[in-house]
């Protein structure tokens, strides 16, 4: 029995009892493995097939389709700014590159401490509040560099302390539940 | 009666059944419509849109629904706006096609160059050169020049290894995903699969091992382009060099038709060696499908170590000898020992080497002592009273109709039945399985009935009753309801294996499954006599239907002949060798030695055997003579389907090897039976006349063809893809007694079945597990062990356990542990499963049992530790 099974059983069972279909719980298992591992690694693929009784060709072949799905292991945050074109004519490319500097990454790249990754998305329907981005799934809009630094204060504080509101994946997938 | 539609195609009027996909209505016509993603063996996509035609619609007045009709008085036809894809508009009434438009051509040419904007150009490099869709409608469609900037292309891996036997070149790749839906649709093993999107589409897989399907080569085959490519064949040859001979695949029952694809090759000195093995299509047979093994075992036909020269014992040695002094010195020792002589045969040799194997025992030697050497499976003389109709055809079965499987892992004894009972469960056949283990077929089944270890019989007979009770309409327990759709199906084919049973048992349960095919149902309609009705045994070999079709058996002669006084079976002269009640023994394309069936040589006087190799009793022999491969000579196998296929010559001799039908003629020549003949088609003639069952039939009959459907090989190469067409024989099927109109099959005399605990079946001792020896495709073997390419696969023998079994002796997976089984120890790697494997139950992969034992009480006396976890299925044999 996987990790996953081990972890997350009534999750698991819950989420499984809400489709007629083993197979079409595969986003949500996803999902949740994906929090356990971090990202999509074999571990989180294999459990995920083993779950629901398919081969892991399958969920590769979903975790390539969707971009939330992770390959590469990503920092603990994931700060995704969408960079198209409504929010770039609000200033997201240069607030992107913003961001990058003062974390000292590349795009895409993830900071020494594990703590942050920063990646350019494609519209996440919020350009009236742009520049914006999503962390973790949840929204941070009507951004500038201030704002930018108190998150990643934030951030920083809550990684630190070890307290963490429930993720935004645990909370969707236990409303499932009921 | 399906509906039928009438349509026209440029101009052509035509009538095709309802449901029918426009561009395979026209390929009717032979109207080629060009397309990369549709293949007619799948459901359609439409996805890569080379397929493109305008497509119209008789116009309806909307109030009375009548068809509006034009100036002249003809329906006028709408042909709305846009082209649309033929793969996946079915017909309709009145429907009219263009396919030969200007608006369509230039469709076409622009789809094309679309799909080149990424494709290499490196067709002088590519295996598909020659027999390419893509480079084909290219010369048709494509531009002279590029429009594109050749150092802006894509640039992707060139050789990704999808696993050991297929390579992917991602540059190639058209992404028509005809691959991945042959996977999943065809053979569900779903281990191919899209990554990424748009111009990062690529196919991947994540099983382990890498592409894990025994049927994986097929996708080569059906790839429109160069992207999937076998090891085996990668940059071998081209196309155009080879030499496409007709043949039979020789490692199951089911009897492929293969082209076996042939070329002068320096690297073997200038010899002409077989360069790869490829499906013909026989849509009675194996359509245009064929396993892994069949098409990458083939290599030691052009082993090094083959048998080239007679050897004759002198001073105890073997030396080379000639045809004349080794043939006249067993001719002599073997008349010596008349009185004392036996013959045992493998059952992968023709019918023409069996038939004369036989007579030189019968006629020459006056000895009744014949077998095969291995017979694992009984129930021919049953399977020849009411075995598969005459005119069967798998593909026939669907809604309505039954299968019944017994005591059988199909998927690894006969994978292409596996694959054609999956597709007739897909179109709405029901499936009965009786198994004492999970099989590839359980997911599929209707209704399945398990039965304790070696009790096949017994819940057979079980069945059996319950179908005599349905039918006085009770339905009440599972054993009942499965009989009920046994009973009252349409057209029901009982299968039936050997897993876990001895030879009687196997023979008891084709009685059985006759009686259930003989059982009339409501109106008084019984399974057998009928197309599409009967029985098939799932024999261990090709020609093991052969065997029994010539006599190779003790008690009847060629045609289930009775004799009346029957001669020793294969375990009385094994147990004679031993004794010293035999003196001399003739072994032809069998190694009992080397299959643990008799110790050695023990108290023979003269041992003869004739061989490819050098095995473990030609060692022992006194005379070894060589015999050439399947490849090298003609002659007729006989599926488990009873079908009589032909197979062609395709390369040179090796060394001075005859084929084993000419030298049993020169033997019999010796032994006073008259010239031999200078053809296998004059043995087949004589067989013809010897046989009732093959009555009337002739090398020229079995090499009859039909047209089949759908087209493929020549210019159907993007229809069907690379399957050859048949242009050498689809064979003939022999009718089973119930098909005989005249004769009345009466049902068989049972004993009656024991109660619950199956009659028969040794009782676990205590701690102990019961072993059965299970088929694993991918065995250890003489002739397997020659293909690299499969060496990646071979499943070592091996145990394979429930996890929870090897907790209680603390078993890991990959530990080697050291079993006592039937008075043997041996070694095996343990292999843990816990939805394979079954409780108190050790499976023996790759490893028998001695003869005659099925099943037997297991002791684990030994385990040793693996320092690290080994995955065993990919540990190389």
């Amino acid at each position: 029995m996987g990790r996953l099974r081990q972890k997350h059983s009534d999750i698991i069972d819950g989420v499984l009892a809400r489709y007629p279909e083993k197979k079409s719980a595969i986003l949500a298992l996803m999902h949740l493995a994906q929090e356990e591992y971090g990202y999509m690694n074999q571990e989180a693929m294999q459990d995920v097939a083993d779950i629901l009784g398919v081969d892991s060709t399958h969920v590769l072949s979903l975790a390539g389709f969707y971009s939330l799905y992770y390959e590469q292991p990503v920092g603990k945050y994931v700060l995704e700014i969408c960079t198209d074109l409504a929010c770039a004519l609000r200033g997201a490319d240069e607030f992107a590159e913003t961001a990058c500097r003062k974390l000292g990454i590349e795009m895409d790249g993830t900071t020494e401490d594990g703590l942050f990754t920063v990646k350019g998305v494609m519209c996440l329907a919020a350009c009236d509040r742009a520049p914006m981005l999503q962390c973790n799934l949840k929204y941070v809009e009507d951004l500038d560099e201030a704002k930018f630094d108190a998150l990643i204060e934030r951030l920083r504080q809550e990684a630190a302390s070890g307290e963490e509101e429930p993720s935004v994946v645990h909370r969707i997938l236990a409303y499932a539940k009921d | 009666m399906t509906d039928l539609v009438t349509l026209t195609i440029d101009g052509i009027e035509l009538t095709v059944p309802k449901g029918t996909y426009v561009v395979d209505a026209a390929k009717r016509v032979n109207i080629d419509i060009p397309v990369f993603c549709h293949h007619p063996k799948m459901e359609p996509v439409g996805m890569c849109r080379m397929c493109l035609v305008e497509i119209g619609t008789p116009v309806r007045d909307r109030s009375t629904g009548e068809v509006v009709l034009n100036e002249e008085g003809a329906p006028q036809i709408n042909f709305g706006k846009g082209l649309q894809t033929g793969c996946t508009v079915p017909v309709s009434e009145g429907m009219v096609v263009r396919t030969n438009t200007d608006v369509v051509t230039d469709a076409r040419d622009d789809i094309l160059e679309f799909l080149l904007t990424s494709h290499p150009l490196d067709c002088p490099i590519c295996d598909k050169g020659g027999e390419c869709p893509l480079q084909n409608l290219t010369m048709r469609h494509g531009p002279g020049a590029s429009r594109m900037d050749f150092t802006n292309k894509a640039q992707l891996a060139k050789h990704y290894p999808l696993g050991q036997l297929i390579v992917l070149d991602r540059e190639r790749c058209i992404q028509c995903a005809r691959c991945i839906r042959f996977q999943d649709e065809i053979v569900d093993d779903p281990v191919l699969a899209f990554h990424n999107r748009g111009r990062y589409l690529q196919i991947v897989t994540n099983s382990e091992p890498g592409f894990d399907s025994i049927f994986s080569g097929n996708t080569t085959d059906i790839c429109p382009v160069g992207a999937l490519t076998t090891t085996d064949f990668r940059f071998a040859a081209r196309p155009w060099e080879m030499t496409p001979v007709a043949s039979i695949c020789t490692h199951c029952p089911v009897g492929c038709n293969t082209t076996l694809s042939t070329r002068p090759e320096a690297a073997a000195g200038g010899r002409t060696v077989i360069k790869r093995v490829m499906p013909r299509q026989n849509e009675m047979v194996n359509e245009i499908w064929m396993c892994d093994k069949g098409r990458f075992v083939h290599h030691y036909a052009d082993a090094p170590d083959r048998l080239t020269q007679p050897l004759v014992r002198k001073n105890g040695e073997l030396v080379e000898s000639s045809w004349d002094e080794a043939l006249e010195l067993v001719a002599r020792r073997l008349q010596e020992h008349k009185d004392s002589v036996a013959g045992l045969s493998g059952d992968r040799l023709s019918n023409e080497d069996m038939f004369l194997f036989q007579r030189l025992f019968r006629e020459g030697l006056d000895s009744p002592n014949i077998d095969q050497a291995q017979a694992r499976l009984g129930g021919g003389d049953v399977v020849a009273q009411v075995g598969l109709s005459h005119g069967s055809n798998l593909a026939g079965l669907g809604k309505g109709d039954a299968i019944l499987v017994v005591a059988s892992d199909m998927h690894q004894e006969a994978p292409v039945w596996w694959l054609r009972v999956k597709q007739a469960i897909d179109r709405g056949a029901q499936l009965v399985l009786l198994n004492a283990r999970p099989t590839r077929l359980d997911k599929f089944a209707t209704h399945i009935l398990p039965y304790a270890p070696g009790g096949a019989v017994e819940q057979t007979h079980r069945l059996l009753n319950a179908a005599r009770v349905a039918l006085d309409g009770e339905e009440a327990d599972p054993l009942q309801a499965a009989s009920v759709t046994l009973v009252q199906a349409r057209h029901l084919v009982a299968f039936y294996g050997g897993e876990g049973l001895t030879l009687d048992q196997t023979e008891a349960l084709a009685r059985v499954l006759a009686n259930l095919l003989l059982l009339k149902n409501d109106e008084g309609v019984n399974h057998a006599g009928r197309a599409n009705n009967g029985l098939v045994a799932i024999w261990p070999h090709n020609n093991t239907q052969g065997a029994w079709d010539m006599g190779i058996r003790p008690d009847a002669g060629p045609g289930y002949q009775p004799l009346d006084e029957p001669g020793m079976d294969a375990a009385q002269i094994y147990d004679a060798v031993s004794s010293g009640n035999l003196r001399a023994l003739y072994v032809m394309g069998a190694d009992p030695i080397g299959d643990e069936l008799m110790a050695d040589r023990g108290q023979l006087d003269f041992l003869v055997v004739q061989e490819l190799f050098l095995t473990a009793t030609a060692r022992e022999a006194d005379v070894v003579l060589p015999a050439r491969s399947w490849a090298e000579r003609e002659g007729t196998f006989t599926t488990g389907e009873r079908r009589v296929q032909r197979f062609y010559p395709a390369i040179p001799v090796v060394g001075e090897s005859l084929s084993d039908w000419q030298i049993l003629a020169r033997l019999g020549e010796q032994l006073g039976l008259g010239k031999p003949p200078y053809a296998a088609g004059l043995v087949f003639r004589d067989i013809a006349q010897a046989v009732p069952q093959y009555e009337g039939m002739s090398f020229r009959e079995l090499a009859r063809v039909e047209e089949q459907w759908p087209r493929v090989g020549d210019d159907d190469l993007y229809y069907g893809g690379t399957s050859y067409d048949n242009k050498s024989g689809i064979g003939l099927q022999w009718p089973s007694a119930a098909d005989n109109t005249d004769a009345s099959v009466e049902m068989y005399e049972l004993t009656p079945p024991a109660g619950a605990p199956a009659a028969g079946t040794p009782e676990p001792p205590g701690e102990s597990l019961m072993a059965i020896p299970i088929t694993v495709l991918y065995r250890s073997g003489t002739l397997i062990d020659h293909s690299k390419v499969l060496s990646t696969r071979i499943i070592p023998p091996s145990l394979l356990l429930h996890p929870a079994d090897a907790a209680r002796y603390d078993v890991q997976h990959g530990d080697m542990v050291t079993v006592e089984v039937a008075g043997r120890s041996v070694r095996l790697a343990a292999y843990l499963d816990a939805d394979n494997g079954v409780r108190e139950l050790a499976l023996l992969r790759g490893a028998l049992l001695p003869p005659g034992v099925a099943i037997a009480p297991l002791q684990i006396v030994d385990v040793e530790k693996q320092a690290a976890p080994v995955e065993v299925q990919t540990v190389p044999g």
